[in-house]
């Protein structure tokens, strides 16, 4: 038995050990290479499995019609598990196959990351996570958030609910629903501040992870506090979960918002189906539904190929916002060969490729985002989709709120 | 023929006594210490670097719970907990003292140590398996108090940023400057954990692994031993956690929940109980693991998956070996990889007669 | 401190009683290992959702409610016959630590297998009960809990029944007080110690679909697991009526904190209070309300 063991081991370390020399794919000629940390199992998996394909579908659609400038993008897809040392590890190896730019997966992540970011002068981006005060381009020059932050994404709620209790806030009842995590406490110092200023009543109530369990703050919300909107900001599983409760409470949901990662097909799926989320608002930084040019060429690329559209469209809130991932980076790299005349960028020049962002929007898919290397964020843009039917419908265009206070905060952060 | 101890005698006791008293020990440890601390950090490149620091890490953690699980047998399931602990000790230590590394270090470990005592005076009072769900509840509780006590977790992100660590005035910032320092710290916890072993308390936790009650009778006080043991361990875990600390450049608590002390639960029964190669031998297995199992996949997998289930497979698989691993270990092979370590030395000590 | 409502504390105890006989139904699979082989099976909850998958899976290929149950209930308990003869018997007058980390380990090995298996994301059970909450006077009954706390309720009057009054039961509790013994009395030992796993495989699966039904099945369902703990503590190890009353107080515990103490302390307060209760328990009274005194002290 203790031969078998041991000769079972060892040749086991022999195939590992060949294996391992002979997986991986490094720069070739006339390929620009670009990290990417997505998550397709872990915490943030139900995000994952939808997103991660959308950006390989969209790096597909751009090479098949002949790459960006003659070069073929290549993405290099990692799953750190939402854990911080094997994002390390997974950049370091990245770095080794000689990426020019990566997209990062999580919060801490971001944070951890960002000094070894500016060491190595390589842009990562993090849309709709990450530190709100990363924004500011100037402390975190490789860093880009690019898209609403958690600090505008809770100034454009306050907005919206301003606008839909008839333009005043003074009196009114809000009740903050939050994951009790990091990234769901982040929006509280605005909500305050903006509470003092616009003079409504603000309760919060704390989710604990995993998110699943949240009766009695619903049953609080529902029977007892009764406020006049509910602005909702959570992960995972908790959105579901929370439609289901407020519904069989009898709360309306046309009285609750949901931000960006509480606002998918998914989380309608998981809580029953469209039926049981009438009238709920969400919060998005990218477009909803397929009714966009790019989504459209995606489903030709797929047709012409023989093969269904994937799957992962039908929870079109995620997909597109893999789609906006992926198209910063080949538009960044558009303008760093601008810059470059030609020859394969660094990861500085994709930096400035990000700062160079302006008026791309991919008829209407994005938002009007300008990046400069002061506002890494693209301008906190938000739009709100309300559940209709059996789809999502656009009830405002483009806005954000209370920008200047977000801006005061964003410098005077970090 | 590699490893005979004939010819050799000793004239005093202290040499009989010595840590290494076998001139082929000392060769061997020469060689060892000239391979990983001269030649490595010079020639390998920043990734093999970047595993390597995150195992050394790893070495210091396992090798503070092998005191308690493998010396002294009890079970702990909230290292993890201890690690944040020392964490955000010297964090705070760092950001808000400046405290060199020399001071943050052994803070983190005593705030550690503290914590571990205190969780330990209730739970170790009763004999059996009450530590290891005492320990569970104390993961859970430091985890909920980091969160929601804002001048601990530094506020609402509950991360703080450090920066990287100055030796003599140099910051070190590349990673062969990382390595040497943690290798540093391995060095200290190897030496310190033998010859705690072979000092009196150590003693006195492997009598109480053997026979709890036998060592009471001799006049061990088995609380108090225990609890040292915690402390001790605990000690470990809080300086492994100012370690990472150093290392990812962030305190932050989601790093080290449950499945961290679940992972360093397994390195330490992988590796093998109550030696001081087991935990070392434990910790590179686990770290390694994922990392393994990704690039053999990557090249291999395609047979198997196709390439979008490829990633989602990954970590699942990660689970399942590591969970299957732990009990195949179990089951079979109670002293883990060190014993397989322990038949090639044997192996070599008589070659090339076989017994 | 918000104000005392007597309408919202009878709400949050009659929610968080139901949730503990809940609780209960998953405590009980693990006392009835307790009982009878003195393992602590740290894969309860990873049990749980195991069986939920099976039964969400069963479901998804369109099978009708109560044959995906039974399909999840054979499957779990070939499942636990399986694991004990290739695992646990092996670990037999091993110290009760390697048991302990055995099931840690099988843990993250089902955890693993379940979703290399049967895939990631969120699968539904759908039980064929309304949704609609019934109201009694201000009480709220969502009818999921409703069947739960009956299904618990029956169980755990079955199991009371059948440890006390059936000749197999008592055979198992000899088996749990001492091995040698029972053997000399001519007590297939092993053949007890696979009843013991497989009852709690039935045990497993019932929570499985109820609480899959209740929350979804994915694969943070093992969370639900780890609320065992302070129920078992709580009401002592090894007694049955103890998962019960253990149960009801973590669950009237959980609600009582989630409505009162959150305002005030910022959230999460529900996860962390019966865990403190527990430490508490186990400086007072480490064998529970109902456990027997076999601890030694040191």
């Amino acid at each position: 038995m203790r031969h078998l063991t041991a000769g079972t081991l060892a040749l086991a370390g022999f195939v590992v050990g060949g294996l391992w020399f002979a997986g991986g794919a490094d720069a070739q000629q006339k390929e620009i290479l670009i990290g990417s940390q997505c998550d397709r199992t872990g915490p943030t998996q139900l995000v994952g499995t939808i997103f991660c394909p959308a950006v390989q579908d969209y790096v597909n659609l751009v090479n098949s019609k002949g790459g960006v400038d003659g070069y073929k993008v290549v993405i290099n897809e990692l799953d750190n598990n939402y854990q911080v040392p094997p994002a390390i590890e997974e950049y370091e190896r990245h770095k080794q196959q000689g990426i020019v730019s990566t997209l990062i997966w999580g919060t801490p992540q971001a944070e951890a990351l960002n000094p070894r970011l500016e060491k190595d002068r390589i842009p990562g981006t993090s849309p709709g996570f990450g530190s709100a005060a990363a924004a500011n381009g100037a402390k975190y020059p490789y860093l880009f958030p690019l898209a609403a932050t958690y600090w505008s994404q809770g100034a454009a709620g306050i907005e919206f609910v301003k606008d839909k209790l008839g333009g005043s806030l003074k009196g009114k009842k809000i009740a903050y629903l939050y994951y009790d995590n990091p990234a769901g406490v982040e929006p509280l110092p605005i909500l305050k501040e903006l509470q003092q200023n616009e003079g409504f009543e603000l309760r919060t109530f704390a989710v604990p992870p995993p998110g699943v369990e949240m009766s009695a703050q619903i049953l609080d919300i529902a029977q007892r506090y009764r406020p006049d909107f509910v602005l909702a900001h959570l992960f995972g599983r908790a959105p579901s979960v929370m439609l289901k409760g407020l519904k069989s409470s009898g709360y309306p949901l046309s009285k609750v918002l949901g931000f960006v990662w509480a606002s998918s097909e998914a989380d309608i799926a998981a809580a029953g189906g469209w039926g049981v989320a009438q009238g709920y608002h969400t919060m998005q930084f990218v477009g909803v539904g397929d009714d966009y040019p790019v989504i459209q060429d995606i489903k030709a690329m797929y047709q012409k190929a023989g093969k269904p559209s994937p799957k992962e469209m039908e929870t079109s809130v995620y997909y597109n916002r893999g789609i906006q991932d992926a198209a910063v980076h080949i538009e960044a790299l558009r303008n760093a060969l601008k810059v470059t005349g030609g020859k394969p960028p660094t990861g500085e020049d994709m930096k400035k490729g990000f700062e160079m962002i302006k008026n791309f929007t991919l008829e209407g898919l994005l938002p009007p985002m300008e990046v400069t290397p002061a506002d890494h964020e693209g301008g906190g843009w938000v739009q709100i989709f309300q559940v209709k039917g059996d789809k999502m419908v656009k009830e405002t265009e483009w806005f954000r709120g209370y920008r200047d206070l977000v801006l005061k905060s964003v410098n005077a952060a970090s | 023929m590699f490893y005979r101890e004939a010819g050799v005698f000793k004239t005093s006791y202290a040499a009989d006594m010595a840590l290494m008293p076998l001139p082929n020990t000392r060769w061997a440890v020469v060689a060892l210490a000239v391979l990983f601390i001269g030649i490595t950090p010079a020639f390998a490149d920043e990734y093999t670097l970047s595993i390597l620091n995150l195992i050394l890490i790893a070495v210091v953690g396992a090798i503070g719970l092998n005191i308690l699980v493998g010396y002294t047998d009890q079970v702990s399931i909230g290292h993890g907990a201890f690690m944040s602990v020392g964490a955000y000790t010297a964090a705070h230590l760092i950001t808000k003292l400046h405290a060199p590394f020399w001071v943050s270090v052994p803070a983190g470990g005593l705030m550690a140590a503290a914590i571990g005592t205190v969780v330990g005076i209730p739970s170790l009072r009763i004999k059996g398996l009450y530590l290891a769900i005492a320990t569970l509840a104390a993961q859970l509780i430091i985890e909920w108090t980091i969160n929601h006590v804002p001048w601990v977790s530094g506020g609402t992100q509950s991360t703080i940023q450090v920066g990287p660590p100055s030796v003599f005035g140099t910051k070190l910032t590349n990673a062969w400057q990382m390595y040497l320092f943690l290798m540093f710290f391995v060095i200290l916890a190897l030496v310190g954990t033998q010859n705690l072993i072979r000092s009196r308390i150590g003693r006195a936790f492997i009598a109480i692994r053997d026979q709890d009650i036998a060592a009471e009778i001799i006049g061990i006080n088995i609380f108090r031993y225990k609890l040292w043991a915690f402390a001790i361990s605990s000690f470990y875990a809080g300086v492994t956690g100012v370690l990472y600390t150093y290392y990812l450049g962030i305190a932050n608590y989601e790093q080290f929940q449950l499945d961290v002390s679940i992972n360093f639960l397994a390195m330490v029964i992988i590796g093998g109980l109550g030696s001081t190669l087991g935990p070392v031998f434990g910790a590179i297995f686990v770290t390694l693991l994922p990392i393994v199992t990704r690039r053999v996949l990557e090249s291999a997998g395609g047979l198997f998956f196709s390439a979008s289930d490829l990633s989602a497979v990954i970590p699942s698989l990660r689970l399942a070996i590591f969970g299957g691993l732990i009990i195949f270990f179990l089951v079979m092979e109670p002293e883990g990889l060190n014993r397989l370590w322990r038949n090639i030395r044997n192996y070599f000590r008589v070659w090339p007669f076989s017994y | 401190m918000p104000e005392f409502d007597l309408d919202f504390t009878l709400l949050l105890v009659s929610s968080g009683l139901m949730i503990g006989l809940m609780y209960a139904l998953i405590a009980l699979g693990f006392v009835l290992v307790y009982k009878a082989t003195d393992a602590i099976n740290f894969a309860q909850g990873e049990f749980v959702m195991f069986a939920a998958i099976i039964a969400a899976a069963a479901m998804g290929a369109a099978l009708p409610f109560w044959i995906a149950a039974t399909i999840a209930l054979v499957g779990m308990i070939v499942f636990c016959f399986a694991l004990e003869r290739v695992v646990l018997r092996k670990l037999l007058g091993r110290p009760v630590v390697a048991v302990i980390m055995a099931t840690i380990g099988l843990a993250s090995l089902i955890r693993g297998v379940a979703t290399l298996t049967f895939g990631a994301g969120v699968r539904s059970i759908v039980l064929p009960i309304s949704d609609d909450p019934l109201f009694l006077g201000p009480i709220m009954l969502p009818p999921v809990q409703l069947v739960g706390a009956v299904v618990s309720i029956v169980f755990l009057a079955g199991f009371t029944w059948f440890f006390l009054k059936t000749r197999m039961g008592v055979a198992m509790r000899a088996v749990a007080d001492n091995q040698t013994v029972s053997m000399g009395m001519g007590i297939n030992v092993q053949r007890y110690f696979a009843l013991a796993w497989a009852l709690t495989g039935v045990v497993s699966a019932l929570g499985g679909v109820i609480w899959g039904a209740m929350l979804g099945v994915d694969n943070q369902l093992p969370l639900v697991g780890l609320k065992v703990f302070p129920v078992v503590i709580l009401g002592g190890l090894d007694s049955i009526v103890g998962a019960v009353v253990g149960g009801l107080i973590v669950g009237v515990v959980e609600a009582l904190a989630a409505g009162y103490l959150d305002p005030v302390v910022g959230g999460g307060t529900k996860d962390f209070a019966p865990y403190v209760l527990m430490i508490l328990m186990l400086m007072v009274r480490p064998y529970g309300l109902f456990g027997r005194r076999r601890i030694e002290r040191v």
